[in-house]
C-alpha cells in the first residue's frame, strides 16, 4: 500500500482523497494544537514596532485592541471597547472599555494603558507608527474605563487606525521592566499568550485562560514553524505535520487543485495587495509619462494571471477590489503593443531602450519577471533582470537615486484608500531614505485631492474624489499596473471554524480541530498520526 | 632541430590510432562530437525560439507546463517555452562558457607554471604559495564571491563574469603539473645545450619547454573542460550564470526543481544533458591521457 502510494507520487498522479478526514462533530471540539508555518521568521512581538505580516500572526493573537474587524469582514466591531461615540464634528472619539478587563497575568487593564501605548508609538524611535497619529491632538483617560481622543481634523480612517495592533494597551511598568527584552516578553489581553519561542525555529502560543471572550477560543495552543520554504511546507502538510499551508508554489497549487476531493479545503481570499512594476518618475526615461503608459500597454495581463494559475485579478490602479473608493468601472490598460510602440516613438525612443529590472529572489517573481521581459522585448524595451534579497530590495527602492525600474508591491494596513493612495503617492511621503512614496511621484493636484478626501464626511463625495485620484494615477501611470493576488491556503479537512480574514492573515484564534481525540502539542510525528 | 621541438605535436597520427583503439575514448569522442553538432547546427533546426514565452499555447488552461508531444519534443517549461529548444541553446551556452573558461585557465596555468618551473628559486616559491592560497579556499565560496563581484561591475548581462570566475579558479592544477614537468625539462641536457649555444630564457621556454608540456596541458584542458561544464551548471543553478532569458542547463535545472513531481521533464532534460556532456568530456580526456601516457613516463 505504502509502495503503491509512493509510486503514484513518482509518476505525478495525485493522491485521491485527503488522508486525514474530519470526525464530523457538530459543535466545536475543545483543545488541540494547530500547527502552521511561514517561509520567513518573526522579527518582534512588540506591537509598537511590529510592521510586517509574519510578526503580525503572533502579535494579533497576543494583543487585543479597542476595536477590531468583525469575523470575515472589513467592518469595525467592538473588542476591548464595549462602545464608542464620535462627536458631530468628527474630531472627538470617546471609547468605553468593557468592565473587568485583565491582562494575561491577571493584572487590571485600564484606559490609561491605551494612552500609554499611543504615546509610546509616537516617541519610540524604532516605531514606524508615529505618522499614523500625526492628526491626534490630545489623548486623555478621564476614568479607568473611558478614553477620549481628540483629532486636529476629522479623519474618516481613524477607527481603522485604532484597529492596528500598535494601539493595543500595554502596561507601562511591564514595558519598563522588560527593557530590551520587550520583543520577547509580550504582555497583552488577547486570546493567546506566548508559551515558548525558539527563535527562527518555532513559536508556541498557549490559550489565555483569563481572556475576556474565552468562549470564542477552542484551541489549547498555536504552533508557528519559522523559516520553512514553500515546497517543504507542502511536504510537511502532506505528511500531516502541518494543519494549514499557504502561498503554495505553482506546481504544488496545481497538484492540490487537480484533486476534486481536496478542492473544498482550498481557501481563496482577496487580500489588500497590489503588484506591478514601480518606476522612479524622477529618472530617465521614466520621467516621460508616455513611456510609462507605453509599458502599461505592453504588458499582457492575461498572461500574468495565467502564470499565477488564475489566482489573481488584473489591476487598473493601486486600490484592490473591495476597498472603499475603488472605481470598479475603470478598465485595466489593454494589451496593445502597437500603441506601446507608437507612444515610445512619440517620446523619442523609436528603438526602445535598455533597462534593469530589480526584483526579489523568489520563484514567482522570477517567472513573472521573465514574462515581463518577453512582453517588453516585443516593443523594443530590452530588460535585464537583477534579483535581490527582500531586505536589500526594500532599502534600494526607497532611495531616490536607487533602481528606476523595480518590482512594485504594496499591502494595505487597513481597508481604506488612505492606506494605499496617501501612503504611496502623496508627496508628503517622499523621504531621502526608505521613502514610502518610492516612485518619488509628486503631483499637487493629487495631494490636494487626497487631503480633501481624507477629511470628507459624506461617503458619496469621498468616493467620487477617490475615483478622480484613481483616474489621475491611471493616466500618469507611475506603476505598470499588473494584478491583485488572491491568497490561497489549503487546510486539513479537520480544521473548522476558520475562514481567511480579509485583513488579518492567518488568524486562527477561533479555529477548532474536528478530530475524535484532540491531539496535544507533542513534537513527535507519531503522535500526530491520528485515526487513519 | 625544429622537428624535435614540435615532436609531440607531430605524433598526431599515432595519437589518433591509440584513441581509436580505446573504447572509452571513442564513446567520449562521439558524445563530444554530437554535443558540438547539437550546439552548432541544432539552433537552426529547432522549430521554436528558446526564449519565446508562449503562455497561450505552451501552457495548459490551468497554467501548467505541457508534457512532451509532437510539437514540443521534450515538453514545455513553466513559461511555455520549448524545453528541447532550450536544451539545444543551453548546449551552446555551456560549451561557449566552458571553452573560454578552459582557454583562460590554460593560458594562466601554462604561463605561471612555466615561469615557476623554469626560473625556480624565489620566483618558484612565491608562485607556488599563490597556488596554495587559491587552492585553500573552498571552490564554491570563491566562485560565488567572484561571480557576485563581477556581476556588480559593468559586465553583468554577459557571460564574462562566469568565464572569468571559472578561469581564475581553474588554473591552479594546471600550473602545478606544468611547473613539475617544466622543472625536469629545464634541467635536461638538451636545454643545457641550448643555453650553452646562447639561447635566451624566453626562447628556451618557448621552443624547448613548452612543446614538451603541451601533451600534459591538452589532457588537463580536456578534464578541466568537463569540470567547467559542471561548475557552470552549479553557478547557473545558484543564479550566478548567464542572466535570463538566456538558456543554460544549470538555470533550467533550478527553474524546474519545484516541478519535479508535476512536470519532471523540465528538470530531467537539462539534467541528462549535463550528465552526457560531463561523461563525454571526461572519457575523452582520460583517453587522451592514456594515449599520451607511454611518452610521458609518469
Amino acid at each position: 500500500m505504502r509502495l503503491a502510494l509512493a509510486l503514484c507520487a513518482a509518476c505525478g498522479v495525485p493522491d485521491v482523497a485527503p488522508p486525514l478526514p474530519a470526525a464530523g462533530h457538530a459543535a466545536p471540539v475543545e483543545g488541540g494544537t494547530l500547527r502552521f508555518s511561514t517561509k520567513d521568521q518573526v522579527r518582534t512581538l512588540d506591537p509598537s514596532v511590529e510592521y510586517d505580516e509574519v510578526s503580525a500572526y503572533p502579535v494579533h493573537a497576543i494583543f487585543d485592541t479597542l476595536v477590531d474587524y468583525a469575523p470575515g469582514s472589513t467592518r469595525i466591531a467592538p473588542r476591548l471597547a464595549e462602545r464608542w461615540t464620535i462627536s458631530p464634528d468628527g474630531t472627538t472619539y470617546t471609547f468605553e472599555l468593557r468592565p473587568g478587563l485583565v491582562y494575561s497575568d491577571g493584572s487590571a487593564l485600564v484606559a490609561g494603558d491605551v494612552a500609554y501605548s499611543l504615546s509610546r508609538a509616537r516617541t519610540l524611535p524604532s516605531s514606524p507608527f508615529g505618522p499614523f497619529l500625526a492628526n491626534v491632538a490630545e489623548i486623555t483617560a478621564p476614568s479607568a474605563r473611558e478614553l477620549v481622543i481628540r483629532l486636529a481634523r476629522p479623519d474618516a480612517s481613524f477607527l481603522d487606525v485604532m484597529a492596528m495592533s500598535f494601539t493595543a494597551p500595554q502596561r507601562a511598568d511591564h514595558v519598563a521592566a522588560a527593557g530590551d527584552q520587550i520583543r520577547r516578553e509580550p504582555l497583552g489581553a488577547g486570546p493567546f499568550v506566548l508559551a515558548r519561542w525558539d527563535e527562527g525555529r518555532v513559536l508556541v502560543l498557549a490559550k489565555n485562560p483569563r481572556y475576556w471572550d474565552a468562549a470564542r477560543v477552542h484551541l489549547d495552543a498555536l504552533e508557528l514553524h519559522e523559516n520553512v520554504p514553500r515546497d517543504i511546507q507542502f511536504l510537511m502538510f502532506q505528511r500531516g505535520e502541518l494543519d494549514t499551508a499557504e502561498r503554495l508554489s505553482a506546481p504544488d497549487y496545481l497538484r492540490v487543485i487537480a484533486q476534486p476531493a481536496w478542492r473544498p479545503y482550498v481557501l481563496t481570499r482577496a487580500t489588500m495587495n497590489v503588484y506591478g512594476v514601480r518606476m522612479n518618475v524622477r529618472q530617465k526615461p521614466f520621467d516621460d509619462r508616455r513611456v510609462r503608459q507605453a509599458l502599461n500597454y505592453a504588458l499582457d495581463k492575461a498572461h500574468v494571471i495565467k502564470l499565477l494559475q488564475g489566482a489573481a485579478v488584473p489591476s487598473h490602479g493601486i486600490l484592490p477590489p473591495g476597498v472603499f473608493g475603488r472605481d470598479d468601472a475603470l478598465p485595466p490598460y489593454p494589451h496593445d503593443p502597437a500603441r506601446a510602440r507608437a507612444l515610445l516613438a512619440e517620446a523619442g525612443y523609436p528603438h526602445g531602450f535598455d533597462v534593469e529590472l530589480v526584483t526579489t529572489s523568489d520563484d514567482e517573481a522570477d517567472r513573472l519577471g521573465q514574462s515581463l521581459q518577453y512582453d517588453l522585448a516585443q516593443v523594443g524595451v530590452r530588460v535585464r533582470i537583477t534579483e535581490m534579497a527582500f531586505a536589500s530590495y526594500v532599502t534600494a527602492i526607497g532611495s531616490p537615486t536607487g533602481p528606476a525600474f523595480a518590482l512594485g508591491t504594496w499591502q494595505g494596513d487597513y481597508p481604506d484608500p488612505t492606506s494605499f493612495l496617501d501612503a504611496q503617492f502623496h508627496s508628503r511621503m517622499i523621504t531621502e531614505q526608505n521613502s514610502n512614496n518610492d516612485c518619488f511621484y509628486a503631483n499637487p493636484e493629487l495631494d490636494a485631492l487626497l487631503d480633501a478626501a481624507r477629511g470628507e464626511g459624506d461617503p458619496d463625495k469621498r468616493a467620487a474624489m477617490y475615483h478622480r485620484a484613481e483616474r489621475i494615477l491611471y493616466d500618469d501611470a507611475p506603476w505598470i499596473w499588473s494584478y491583485h493576488q488572491l491568497m490561497t491556503e489549503v487546510v486539513q479537512p479537520y480544521v473548522r471554524g476558520y475562514a481567511p480574514h480579509p485583513i488579518w492573515t492567518r488568524d486562527y484564534s477561533s479555529a477548532w480541530l474536528d478530530r475524535s481525540a484532540p491531539r496535544s502539542g507533542g513534537d513527535s510525528p507519531v503522535d500526530r498520526g491520528g485515526a487513519p | 632541430m625544429r622537428s624535435r621541438m614540435i615532436g609531440q605535436i607531430m605524433k598526431i597520427p599515432r595519437l589518433a590510432r591509440r584513441l581509436l583503439a580505446d573504447r572509452g575514448a571513442m564513446i567520449g569522442g562521439i558524445l563530444v562530437l554530437g554535443l558540438v553538432a547539437l550546439a552548432t547546427i541544432g539552433p537552426r533546426a529547432a522549430r521554436h525560439d528558446p526564449t519565446a514565452c508562449d503562455i497561450d499555447r505552451g501552457l495548459s488552461a490551468a497554467g501548467a507546463p505541457l508534457p512532451p508531444s509532437g510539437d514540443a519534443l521534450l515538453g514545455t517549461d513553466e513559461l511555455g517555452r520549448d524545453v528541447w529548444a532550450r536544451v539545444i541553446a543551453g548546449a551552446g551556452t555551456s560549451l561557449e562558457i566552458a571553452t573560454l573558461a578552459t582557454a583562460l585557465a590554460l593560458a594562466l596555468g601554462l604561463a605561471i607554471g612555466l615561469c615557476a618551473g623554469y626560473a625556480g628559486g624565489g620566483i618558484d616559491r612565491a608562485l607556488m604559495r599563490l597556488v596554495d592560497l587559491v587552492l585553500a579556499f573552498p571552490f564554491l565560496l570563491v566562485a560565488m564571491l567572484l561571480a557576485a563581484l563581477l556581476h556588480g561591475a559593468d559586465l553583468a548581462g554577459t557571460i564574462a563574469p562566469i568565464v572569468i570566475t571559472l578561469g581564475v579558479i581553474g588554473w591552479t592544477t594546471i600550473a602545478r603539473v606544468v611547473r613539475g614537468k617544466a622543472m625536469v625539462i629545464a634541467r635536461s641536457e638538451h636545454v643545457a645545450a641550448a643555453r650553452a649555444l646562447g639561447a635566451s630564457p624566453a626562447r628556451i621556454v618557448w621552443r624547448h619547454v613548452l612543446p614538451n608540456v603541451a601533451g600534459v596541458a591538452i589532457v588537463l584542458g580536456a578534464l578541466g573542460f568537463a569540470q567547467n561544464l559542471l561548475a557552470e551548471s552549479v553557478l547557473s543553478y545558484l543564479g550566478l550564470g548567464p542572466p535570463p532569458p538566456a538558456a543554460s542547463w544549470g538555470r533550467m535545472l533550478f527553474e524546474g526543481r519545484t516541478y519535479y513531481q508535476t512536470a519532471p521533464w523540465i528538470a530531467l532534460a537539462p539534467g541528462i544533458a549535463i550528465v552526457v556532456a560531463v561523461v563525454g568530456f571526461n572519457l575523452l580526456g582520460e583517453g587522451l591521457r592514456d594515449a599520451l601516457a607511454p611518452k610521458d613516463a609518469r
